[in-house]
Order: C-alpha cells, then structure tokens, then sequence
C-alpha cells in the first residue's frame, strides 16, 4: 500500500541568534519525518526540545536555517495548502476585545466564507468544543479562562473544515475530562478522514490515540515509526502483589524468572496473591531511554522557566 | 486579497474602537480645540484666527501623537501578544495582513479628525463665524501627514522596538516640519561636498512642512486660513507627495517584515 504525503520535512535546522551577543542557540537540528493521509501523527518531546519551532516553521511563522518542509506537496508557506489546513499555536491568544464568535467570523472571513456559511460554522464549532452556552460565545475572550481559550483555539483551526490539522500541545491547559474531550474529538477527525499532526509531552495522549509518533529530544529527532514499532514487545518484569498477615508487599520478577512458580511458592507459605501484572515496555520507557541516551543538547540547556511550569 | 485586508483593517478599526485609551485621548483632543473658544474670546476681532488656527493645531498634535503611539505598536502588539500565530497560518500572504493593519489604523485616524473637526466646526458656528473651504483644505493636509507619519512608524517598528520607533518617529516628524530651515542651514555650510551630500540626503525625509500650513510662513508670507492660504490645487500635488510617501515606507516595511520570524 502506497502511502499519500501530507505533510514532509527534510533536515530542519532552525539556529536562533539569542540576545544582544547573538549567542546561537540551534534549537531543531536536521529534524526529518513524514506525516500520512488519514492518521493521527504524534510529536512528541520534552519541554524546549524544539517541537514549537518545528511546527512554527511548516506554517511559516519562522523561516528554517536549512532543510525543507512541504505540506500538500508545496513548499512552506504555500497559499494554496493554507487554505487546506488548520492550526493550533501553543497556548493560543486571541484578540481580547473579540468574542468566541465575533473571532471564529473574522478567520472566516479570511478563508473568504460568506457570512452565512461563516454564522453556521461558527455555531457547530462553539458547540462542538464545548463553547456552545450563550455566555461564552459572546463574552470578551479577555474573560475567557485558559482552557476555554484552548477549545476556541481548536475550534477555530476547524473553520476551514481542513483536511490536516496541527495542533501545538492540544490538550495544554485542559482538565481531565477536557483531555478526554479533545482525544475524543481528534479521534472523530481521524473517522471524518482528516489528518492530525499534534505535539506533547504526555505520554499518554499519544499511547491512546497516535498511529504514528515522531520523538524529539534536544532538537534532534531520536525516532519515529508507529508506536508498536518503537515499543519492544518484550516483558520487563512481571508485579506480583502479595498480602500476608494483613501486609501487602510487591514483588518485582525478572523476565527470565518462572512466574507460575513463583506464585506457587508464595501460596505454600501462606501469602494471599493480590494481583500479577505483566510490565511490558511503554512509551514512558521508551520516552526515558531516548532522553537518557546520547547528549541532551541545546534545546533543554535553554529551557524556560514559563516551559518547566507546564 | 482585497477581502482579506478588509478583514484585517476593519478587525483593526473595531480594536481601536474598543479600546480606552483612545478615548481618553480624544477626549483631551476635544478639550484642547474647546479651550481655543475660550482664547478666541479674549483675542477681541481675532477670535475666528484665532480659534481656527489653535482648532488645527490641535488636531495635527493630537492626530500626530495617536499616529505615532499607536502606529510603532500595531504591528508589534500582534507579535508580542502571540495573536499573529493564529493569523498567519491563515491564507493570507504578510503584505496583505501589514497593509489590513495600515489600512484599519488609516480608518481610525480617519474617524478620529473627522470627530475633531466636527467639534471644531461647531465651535466655529457659536462663534458665528464663517466655516470656509480653507478650513477643509487644512484638514484634508493635516490628515495626509498623519498618513505619512504612521507609514514612517510601521517601518521603524519593522526593525527596532516600539520604544525606539516611537524616538525615531518623533524625531522624523520634527525634522520633517521643520525641513525648509534644516535646507537653510545646510546650504550655508562651507564644506562644498559635505553640504551636497546633506542636502541630496533631506530628499529622503519627508517633507512635512508643506501639509501644517496655517499659521506658519508660505512664501514669506504669514498664512492663517483667512489670509494668504492654498488652493485644491495645492492640496493635491502635496497629498500626491504625501501618499506617494507613505506608499515607499509601507513597501519598505513590507518587505523587511516578510523575512523576519515571527516568534
Ligand atoms: N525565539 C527564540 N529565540 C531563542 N531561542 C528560542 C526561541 N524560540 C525557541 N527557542 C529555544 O529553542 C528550543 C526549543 O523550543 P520549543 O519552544 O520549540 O520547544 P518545545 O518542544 O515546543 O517545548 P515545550 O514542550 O516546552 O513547548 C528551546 O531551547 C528554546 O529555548
Ligand atoms: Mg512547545
């Protein structure tokens, strides 16, 4: 099956001259991957390991030191492939002065939407990220809270009805329910056969939605694949719980050892058996490898302490 | 495109319209061209001259100031409040979103000497007297150098902070209004290529004394708007002058902007 390219980068090297000695700080370093139709494509790093700078530089915020980035086949920033995507910056700000539909009217407009279409619109996005209540649609988005500027953020990346949407740390900000809103709305993107492509550093989001996972650390992609691929499927350790006298212990089994007769043994001497897990490898380990391993690099020597905080 | 930078010039006009600060200072505007009828009083047979010549200058000042502080920040404020990260990514080109800028900022200004116009002609009429054509004329001008100097303050603020855009500007516009005696000066300088040099480089500041022509020496002349004072002729070649102008700034402006990362 050949696969279509949505989105591709080819050896990314962004290099930021930082402060008054133009001290370079080389905050994406031959940063190559591809994004294909139809799939959820994780970004995943540690704070200041670059994925803001990869993803400002596909929509042209930011031009590249070198490499080259296509989106629909045209290099960045292209016109014509603007109109077929959607962004979402990392903690969106909006005018302060606009509402949540007076907002989604204006980047309407620049998609050249008639007023209906853009009324209509608007209405289906408020409602769909959970802005729908009178009161938020037309209340000052200087009063809005973080996460509600979050969901508007989201919503108006959708007002193009995009075939690819980029979403920088989608689910920042957000509670547990909101995290679980956003994976379920990206989730629908997928079924409508849109495109995502989405940065984080949480694990989990990406374990539970991503077909696809790039991993940067330091600026430097450190892998890619889809994630069963970049998981060894082989078990670490087996967790046995154990309850004697009242007392629960854990007891972690090496690969190699028999967990049968392990078991056996604890229930000869008495002891309650209270679970066994089989620990294989996740992406938390996989995540902690790849940092661990090989330099750090620049991106987290300059990390900020407004990143450390999120 | 053109819907595009309407868009952007009308999303730019209503923030200034809800913000305020401006406002206030129109506000401060209005007071100022109100207490010109309270001089024009005391100035027995002068009151017209006198009101019209310190309702003009109070519209230049005030039309000045706004361009200037609020022309260094139109471009900046999008960067530093991150909302020109939702807008760029948008299919809009960035000469369309700078002139959508220029365009919403022109509007306001626009809006903004027509409500002090509007004041100073009713202050005129209680006075009872005659509201003439040269009045207009001079605020026709007044409104083409304000143009100019917001073009002057988006170019600075393409490459330097809003705080030294808003020096630089200020400095533009004082050197501008007084450009007919920097020439003087300079054609008085005895180093022959020293003052060649200067004098080809005045060509290259505006020329902003042509447009504040009330109340200051036209062919060594003193002209009020009752006296010795300039025709729709006059204001046309000079508007022509003026726009061509900011027209060189904005493509200057635009063009150092298109490179420039926007983080
Ligand atoms: N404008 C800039 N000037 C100088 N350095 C910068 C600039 N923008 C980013 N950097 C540096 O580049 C590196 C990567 O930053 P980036 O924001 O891309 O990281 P990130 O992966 O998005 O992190 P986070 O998860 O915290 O959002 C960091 O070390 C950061 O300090
Ligand atoms: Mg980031």
């Amino acid at each position: 099956m050949t696969h279509d390219v949505i989105v591709s980068a080819e050896k990314l090297e962004k290099v930021f001259a930082l402060g008054f000695l133009r001290k370079k700080v080389r905050a994406v370093r031959e940063v190559s991957f591809e994004v294909r139709r139809g799939e959820i494509f994780g970004f995943l790093g540690p704070n200041g390991a670059g994925k803001t700078t990869t993803l400002k530089m596909l929509m042209g915020l930011i031009f590249p030191t070198a490499g080259t980035a296509r989106i629909f086949g045209e290099p960045v920033p292209s016109i014509a492939a603007k109109r077929r995507l959607g962004f979402l910056p990392e903690n969106p700000y909006f005018y302060d002065y606009l509402s949540g539909e007076e907002l989604l009217d204006l980047m309407g407009r620049l998609f050249g939407l008639g007023r209906a279409e853009r009324k209509r619109r608007a209405g289906l996005l408020l409602e769909r990220v959970g802005l729908g209540r009178a009161g938020a649609r037309s209340m000052p988005l200087r009063k809005y809270s973080k996460g509600m500027l979050q969901r508007l953020g989201i919503a108006q990346a959708l007002i193009n009805d995009p075939e690819l949407v980029i979403l920088d740390e989608p689910m920042s900000g957000l509670d547990p329910i909101g995290r679980k809103e956003i994976r379920d709305l990206i989730r629908e993107l997928k079924d409508e056969g849109k495109t995502v492509l989405f940065s984080t550093h949480i694990l989990s989001d990406v374990e539970l939605i991503c077909d696809r996972v790039a991993i940067v650390v330091g600026g430097r992609l450190r892998d890619s694949g889809p994630l069963d691929q970049l998981l060894s499927p082989r078990l670490l350790h087996t967790e046995v719980v154990l309850e004697a006298g009242g007392q629960k212990e854990a007891v972690r089994l090496a690969p190699e050892l028999d967990v049968d007769e392990a078991l056996r043994q604890a229930l000869a001497a008495g002891k309650k058996v209270v679970a066994v897990t089989p620990r294989r490898e996740s992406l938390e380990d996989l995540f902690v490898r790849e940092v661990e391993s090989g330099d750090v690099g620049a991106g987290a020597e300059h990390q900020t302490p407004r990143e450390a905080a999120s | 495109m053109i819907g595009r930078i309407v868009a952007i010039s009308l999303n730019t006009f209503r923030e200034a319209i809800r913000n305020k600060v401006l406002y206030s200072l129109l506000f401060f505007a209005v007071l100022l061209i109100a207490s010109a009828l309270a001089l024009g009083q005391m100035s027995l047979h002068e009151e017209a001259r006198v009101t019209v010549d310190l309702g003009l200058g109070g519209i230049a000042l005030f039309g000045v100031l706004i361009a200037i502080f609020v022309g260094v920040n139109l471009v900046y404020k999008e960067l530093d409040k991150k909302t020109v990260f939702s807008l760029i990514p948008k299919p809009i080109h960035r000469f369309e979103f700078i002139l959508g800028k220029f365009g919403g900022m022109v509007l306001t200004l626009a809006v903004q000497i027509a409500i002090m116009s509007a004041v100073l002609f009713a202050i005129l009429r209680l006075q009872g007297s005659p509201i003439g054509g040269a009045v207009v004329r001079a605020i026709v001008l007044i409104f083409v150098e304000v143009v100019v100097v917001t073009a002057i303050a988006v170019l600075f603020s393409s490459f330097s902070s809003p705080f030294l855009s808003g020096a630089f500007t200020l400095g533009m516009f004082v050197v501008g209004r007084s450009l007919p005696e920097l020439r003087e000066l300079i054609t008085k300088l005895h180093e022959v290529a020293l003052r060649d040099v200067l004098w080809a480089s005045t060509r290259l500041l505006p020329d902003l004394h042509i447009f504040y022509v009330s109340g200051s020496m036209l062919n060594g002349q003193y002209a009020t708007v009752h006296r010795v004072y300039v025709d729709w002729s006059y204001v046309a070649t000079a508007s022509i002058y003026g726009l061509g102008y900011a027209a060189c700034a904005l493509v200057v402006a635009i063009l150092l902007f298109s490179r420039r990362d926007f983080v």
